[in-house]
């Protein structure tokens, strides 16, 4: 499938993912997506897996502390505590909790899988007058592996001269040049694109396949997907 | 008529001093200049004076006037220019937009609004013309360094520009594709401006040689007079020992001397047995080595791009365990990775350097004298050129004074001089009793040992 429709088909999965109210639907909305994710190699997935699960994880884990309904049964009874008041969790908030969490991890496995499984030089070339657009969120797409490596070089290059990381403070030092790094290559990268005639009036493209019979049908799918959970589910 | 003129250019980057000082230069069509000097003299920067980035991406002071093809840079902005101007920057990893390489050499003929029809057989004899046809629908982010400043060059060439512009673009190419490399820009017809620190063959290709230090272009001349000025006056870059002939220091048994050994007979700082290892499983890197490095020597790892020689010093460094064989290390080890100037973790040099020695800053301060950075110590690391970057990460690893020292490409982006004195260093380092191991494409890289690992084409990058 060409990568246009693919996009749109995702877009509407992680639509969907919000619209409805069904803790099933969102669910099996997360599998399908995950499913997709899993198809990219396990290198390459690993990082935005991680990223989607504990996001996840995290919502299902404290919004029962943080979001409070009288409604439903309750499960635990904590203390009383300043400013977030009774700590206690009921059948409601964690029903609440699982659907927040399900929904946010559904937005990030589409993101994932947009970022892993899709062509973005053919999105790019096939944004039409939003071309920038196109090329800045590809760009931005591919921060993340570059990010990843760049940590990883960094870490490298510290226990390469003998120095031991220790714990969440020690790697948190790596932050700052990790921005930096990130910074200093955006800045090569924009003047290598400059030099090569990137914002020049009269730009063209190559051509590429035109659409198959399944990219003209993804469309409406996914026209589809979103108007019938928003509707009906 | 002159393709391209520097008037008088002085210019000076945002809150810097002058990094190129009343730069007067013609350029002809069809010339190939070799463009030589120390690190941090302002090679790059003419190369950016030429492409209009400097000063229009950049900002700055400047004064003094280039003209391109008619063009006046003061007014024509670098895309503009493009087209006419193609540049391939030091840093192949830092220049590419695109994920797939095929779009990637089509960019820039996109963006100069090259007929649809001509685009794809133009990126055809692009990638043919540096024997990278194989790599057409592969990601730029599986590529190697050399596969992928390959890649830069097509996207340059492809373009048929009338000037082209080449920072460093072998600093990570075997010999053999660097050689490549090289006969693919001689063939190119174009007027070709090539800065690089691996002398030896631009200076066989090019037809007038321009040196330049401090800002100042010192000679500009036919090649066969400046050969004659560089061996008088700049004898380092003429000598064999960089260029392509293979250099030994004094065997280990030999008597005395630079790299003499001090302790053969005792057990190796590093013995790798049988070791292999694969980043996927059908395609093992190294499969079976053995390596053993001691005392009082400096080895050299040599092989073609993708042969395994990071993974392996990575490995003898205990940063990456290996899948099979068996690994013995004795006393302190340190690493100086590939790209070191990218992985820069402090605020000034000096704190950058002392961090591998507890925060001991005398000591960092000797390290960064060493290699010529004394004057730096109190510098963000990341306003360094990208050779003095790769002298700070020498001193960082090597402040430390460790037992064995391995160093991944450390002569990446350094002038002929500074190589030479690493070298000289290194031998010195050795014969004090520790043990080096150099992995390199540098064959003239002196050591006591080398080793080799062959292999022609890896499809993984490493």
């Amino acid at each position: 499938m060409s990568p246009g429709p693919a996009a749109a088909l995702l877009a509407a999965a992680g639509a969907a993912a919000l619209l409805t109210e069904r803790l099933a639907v969102v669910a099996a909305i997360a599998l399908v997506l995950l499913a997709l994710c899993l198809r990219a190699p396990a290198e390459r997935r690993r990082v935005y897996l991680f990223g989607a699960l504990s996001t996840g994880l995290g919502v299902l884990v404290l919004s029962p502390f943080l979001w409070s309904s009288p409604d439903g049964t309750v499960l635990w009874e904590g203390p009383a505590l300043p400013v977030l008041g009774p700590l206690d969790v009921t059948t409601t908030e964690l029903y609440g909790a699982a659907l927040n969490a399900l929904r946010l991890t559904a937005l990030a496995l589409a993101f994932s899988a947009y970022a892993l499984l899709l062509d973005h030089d053919r999105l790019v070339s096939a944004a039409g007058w939003a071309r920038r657009s196109a090329l800045a969120v590809a760009l931005a797409t591919r921060l993340v592996p570059s990010l990843e490596r760049d940590a990883a070089g960094l870490a490298e290059a510290v226990r390469g001269r003998g120095v031991q990381l220790q714990g969440a403070r020690g790697y948190a030092t790596l932050l700052s040049p990790l921005v930096a790094g990130s910074l200093e290559r955006a800045s090569s990268l924009a003047e290598a694109m400059e030099a090569r005639g990137f914002g020049r009036t009269g730009s063209t493209r190559a051509p590429r396949p035109g659409w198959s019979r399944s990219d003209r049908l993804a469309l409406p799918l996914a026209a589809a997907l979103v108007l019938g959970v928003g509707l009906w589910l | 008529m002159a393709l391209a003129r520097l008037e008088a250019v002085t210019y000076a980057y945002p809150g810097a001093p002058d990094a190129l000082v009343d730069a007067s230069l013609e350029l002809q069509p069809g010339e190939v200049v070799a463009l030589l000097g120390p690190s941090g003299s302002g090679k790059s920067t003419l190369l950016r004076a030429l492409s209009g980035l400097v000063p229009h991406f950049h900002g700055g002071r400047f004064a003094g006037r280039v003209v391109v093809s008619g063009l006046d840079t003061r007014t024509a902005r670098p895309a503009d220019l493009a087209g006419t101007v193609a540049t391939v920057f030091q840093d192949p990893e830092d220049q590419v937009v695109m994920t797939i390489v095929a779009n990637e050499v089509a960019f820039g003929l996109e963006n100069l609004g090259t007929p649809p029809a001509e685009i794809w057989p133009r990126v055809e004899r692009a990638l043919d013309a540096v024997a990278a046809r194989h790599l057409w629908g592969r990601k730029t982010v599986e590529l190697s360094g050399g596969e992928l400043q390959r890649v830069c060059l097509a996207s340059a060439l492809a373009l048929e520009p009338q000037l082209l512009l080449l920072d460093e673009p072998t600093s990570q190419l075997d010999p053999e594709a660097a050689a490549l490399f090289l006969d693919a820009v001689e063939r190119l017809g174009a007027t070709v401006i090539l800065s690089e620190q691996r002398v030896g063959r631009a200076l066989e290709l090019a037809t007038r040689v321009v040196f330049v230090e401090d800002g100042r272009i010192l000679l500009d001349a036919p090649r066969q007079e400046a050969l004659d000025w560089l061996a008088s006056e700049r004898p380092a870059y003429t000598n064999a020992c960089v260029g392509t002939t293979q250099a030994s220091f004094v065997p280990r048994n030999g008597a005395g001397g630079e790299g003499a050994c001090v302790g053969t007979t005792q057990a190796p700082l590093v013995r790798l047995r049988g070791v292999s290892y694969a980043y996927r499983s059908a395609l093992p890197v190294l499969d079976g080595v053995d390596v053993e490095v001691r005392r009082g020597e400096v080895v050299v790892l040599e092989g073609p791009n993708g042969s395994g020689k990071t993974t392996l010093a990575r490995i003898a460094a205990g940063l990456l365990e290996p899948q099979a064989g068996t690994i013995e290390r004795q006393g302190r080890v340190t690493y100086l990775s590939q790209d070191p100037g990218r992985y820069l973790v402090r605020e000034t040099a000096l704190s950058e350097v002392a961090l591998g020695v507890g925060g001991d800053e005398s000591r960092a301060r000797g390290a960064l004298e060493r290699v010529g950075l004394g004057w730096a110590a109190a510098q963000n690391p990341r306003d360094l050129s990208s050779g003095e970057r790769e002298r700070l990460g020498l001193a960082a690893v090597s402040a430390s004074e460790p037992d064995l020292l391995i160093l991944d490409e450390p002569t990446r982006g350094i002038d002929p001089p500074r190589k030479a004195e690493l070298a000289a260093w290194l031998g010195r380092y050795a014969a004090a009793g520790h043990g080096v191991l150099v992995a390199t494409h540098d064959a003239g890289f002196p050591a006591h040992r080398r080793v080799s690992l062959a292999r022609e084409e890896l499809q993984v990058a490493v």
